[in-house]
């Protein structure tokens, strides 16, 4: 039977091929990965694109939570701070309502009570980055200012908006507490029970200062109650940070599993394939240059 | 009885029938490399016998012909797949530089998209800081402009590929033309009962090369082959090609028309212009599609959005992209309409600090488009159709290379020039040269015989 000729043909296509196999094992094994170009696996690039943008999405939330951290806690520092003076406050009435007092002491004692309101009004002020923490969703203006006119002493400027931010998939975490709710609320009116302390200290009348300093104590216990607002989501933020740490994690490793190359199967199929392009050259240089004409003479 | 001439000149016969079947062998070896040649053999006959006092002396030997070796049915197979590989081999080619486009999800449509919404993800921590607003006009611009890259590029592929239908066509008609001059030749020799082998071979190969360009049906008639392209529209009868124009319609791309001008552009499948087709009139203009609904339909439900926000001033939202009504082009003419930070609208109460808007823009991300899928979805559906044509080509090529290949190696099986095959015959034609001189010696110096017989000495 007459068979084909020409080898050269199909010892090319062998040698091409088994090149091909080495090229491809040896790009797995420098580039890392097993999807170059789409056509490589086309569902797992298509899946590699929502991969990373979760990948990227979990970064971004995690950027999120640092700038929500620093301002969160500003704010329960400035929070903590008002604590702190409302409890001043609240000593300064208790010494006042005794009723024992000069008046001269009680002029001292009103005018120590509006050290404390302006301190108030100034914590209730704080702000980061020209942002006001406690104006709810107005954070351009100072949201309180002193206000001799008016009851409770200040006027509020803010409103009662509140943020939420996205910190993960899911999960809208509220930003702020508008200071309304924090410091003026229905159980309890820190500025306007802190104004009447300060009229009764300076009109005399102690049985108004004995009240006024139980409303004091009222209010406190509601500014210290919505201040777990702030633990709350600096807590919720920290647990969510390590939930996104774990998520990048399984992010990585699922695009390894998605696009990355098997080293230790890109090196067999390295050696694999080196084997056979080995044999197609010798098996090449054994054939190609032999003829009938080696053996005339 | 016949004389001693008759023995020479049949001597003589033989020395010319092998050196001439040795010529066949020189022919064959010289052409070991010629692609599409086939092996000649040479055809030896018994001369005619004489009859001489009864009995039949044989008459020598003739040289009857040159013969070419070949299996036509093969032939035509190998037209059908090399053609099919000229098709997938054009698609996979294109179809790698349009995968660059889309290959890494961090760069492209894709990354800046997500980047994107990402930034308004960032601006949502602290709606009233200005480098945060700047931030999310740079990202959303760098969407913009990743749109016009993608864009661009396919354009510039299928410019490309339409750049060359012109050229392919006319490489058709260099090869139609000049296979009707060889399907001439060889018909008109066929007419004389002369053997055409060469000048087929010539033709079978410029068929071959013709096939690897557009897909052909070739027929057999009395007059040489036909070939037509495969809806018939004709390219050679006889020796008569008919060649094909190309011509820029109404609309920028080149079509192609029969020599009657009838615009075949779209019946074109097989062979380089049929996978260059291919790619310019469905597989571009289909990416284009869904980058183009990507673009209007993004544009056109984030600016809703937007609309129902107020910016840093406490006004109405107005359009943040440039609206894109109808997706033609949408992808290239996506920009972003405004260039103040402040007209983010990311308010959602008027109040500069609220970001209630801006979580509800950053929730388009989640959201289905009307086309059913949300925005990264459908990216992602693009990069998974990009890739599977990707694919498809690649397997078609490696299909084809292989059948093109066994096909070749059966070809060769048949009409191959095997040197080990010439050898022995050039040895078995030089035996036989040998022997016939020896012949002529021995006729002469027998006639030297004769003549002595008269001489005495």
């Amino acid at each position: 039977m007459r068979v084909n000729p020409d080898m050269s043909g199909d010892v090319l296509a062998a040698i091409w091929k088994t090149q091909s196999q080495e090229n491809t094992a040896l790009q797995q094994m420098s580039t890392g990965k097993r999807v170059n170009l789409p056509s490589d696996d086309p569902l797992a690039a298509a899946q590699m694109v929502g991969n990373q943008a979760q990948s990227d999405r979990a970064d971004q939330y995690l950027q999120n939570i640092d700038s929500l951290t620093s301002q969160l806690q500003t704010a329960d520092t400035a929070l903590g701070s008002a604590v702190t003076a409302v409890t001043q406050a609240i000593t300064l009435g208790v010494q006042g309502s005794t009723g024992t007092l000069s008046d001269a002491n009680r002029q001292q004692i009103a005018q120590n009570l509006l050290g404390i309101q302006s301190q108030l009004v100034q914590l209730a002020n704080t702000s980061v980055g020209g942002a006001y923490l406690f104006g709810g969703t107005a954070t351009t203006a100072p949201p309180y200012t002193l206000d001799s006119t008016s009851p409770s002493g200040v006027t509020y400027n803010g409103n009662s908006g509140t943020n939420t931010v996205k910190v993960a998939d899911g999960l809208n975490l509220q930003t702020n507490m508008p200071g309304n709710q924090l410091f003026q609320n229905a159980a309890g009116d820190v500025f306007g029970s802190l104004q009447r302390l300060i009229t009764a200290m300076q009109t005399g009348i102690a049985a108004d200062a004995k009240s006024a300093t139980n409303d004091l104590r009222t209010a406190f216990d509601s500014l210290t109650g919505q201040r777990i607002f702030y633990g709350n989501a600096v807590n919720q933020l920290n647990s969510t940070q390590t939930f996104l740490q774990q998520e990048q994690v399984t992010l990585k490793s699922q695009a390894n599993n998605l696009v990355g190359a098997d080293l230790t199967k890109a090196a067999t199929d390295l050696t694999k394939a080196t084997t056979a392009h080995d044999a197609a050259l010798a098996a090449a240089a054994k054939i190609l240059p032999t003829s009938l004409l080696d053996y005339l003479r | 009885m016949p004389g001693l001439g008759t023995s020479l000149s049949i001597a003589v016969q033989a020395l010319d029938a092998n050196q001439g079947a040795l010529n066949v062998t020189t022919n064959n070896i010289a052409n070991v490399n010629t692609p599409g040649y086939s092996r000649q053999v040479a055809v030896l006959n018994e001369a005619p016998t004489f009859q001489e006092s009864g009995v039949t002396f044989g008459g020598g030997v003739t040289l009857e012909q040159f013969q070419s070796i070949r299996d036509e049915l093969l032939q035509l197979r190998i037209y059908e797949e090399t053609g099919q590989q000229g098709n997938s081999q054009t698609q996979m080619n294109s179809l790698n530089q349009i995968e660059g486009i889309f290959a890494d999800p961090t760069q492209g449509v894709g990354g800046a998209l997500s980047a994107f919404f990402n930034s308004m993800s960032q601006l949502s921590t602290s709606p009233t800081d200005n480098n945060a607003r700047q931030a999310v006009l740079t990202s959303a611009n760098n969407l913009a402009n990743s749109f016009h890259q993608a864009v661009s590029s396919l354009n510039s592929i299928g410019t490309g590929l339409d750049q060359s239908v012109p050229q392919t066509v006319g490489q058709i008609n260099r090869l139609t033309s000049q296979i009707a001059t060889l399907n001439g030749q060889v018909a008109q020799m066929q007419g004389l009962g002369q053997e055409p082998g060469t000048v087929q071979d010539q033709r079978d190969e410029l068929i071959r090369q013709l096939s690897g360009l557009l897909n052909i049906s070739v027929t057999q008639t009395e007059h040489g082959l036909t070939l037509t392209t495969a809806n018939g529209v004709p390219l050679v009868v006889a020796n008569q090609s008919y060649a094909l124009q190309s011509n820029a319609n109404n609309s920028v791309l080149e079509h192609v028309y029969s020599a009657q001008g009838q615009d075949i552009t779209s019946q074109i499948q097989g062979g380089q212009l049929g996978g260059t087709i291919q790619v310019r009139d469905q597989v571009i203009p289909q990416l284009f599609t869904q980058l183009n609904t990507l673009a209007s339909q993004l544009a056109t439900s984030f600016n809703t959005q937007h609309a129902a926000g107020f910016d840093a001033s406490g006004n109405a939202g107005q359009n943040f992209f440039t609206p894109l009504p109808s997706t033609t082009d949408a992808a290239a003419n996506f920009g972003v309409a405004i260039t103040d930070p402040r007209l983010i609208a990311a308010s959602s109460d008027g109040s500069a600090g609220s970001n209630g808007n801006l979580e509800q823009l950053i929730g388009l991300r989640n959201q289905q488009l009307p086309s059913g899928a949300n925005p990264m979805d459908m990216y992602a559906n693009l990069v998974l159709q990009v890739g599977n044509l990707g694919a498809n080509a690649q397997a078609n090529v490696t299909a084809s290379n292989l059948s093109v290949q066994q096909l070749t190696d059966q070809r060769s099986s048949v009409s191959g020039v095997s040197l080990d095959e010439e050898t022995t015959n050039m040895i078995r034609y030089q035996r036989a040269y040998e022997a016939g001189a020896r012949v002529v010696t021995t006729v002469d110096s027998m006639f030297s015989t004769l003549m002595a017989m008269g001489v005495t000495t």
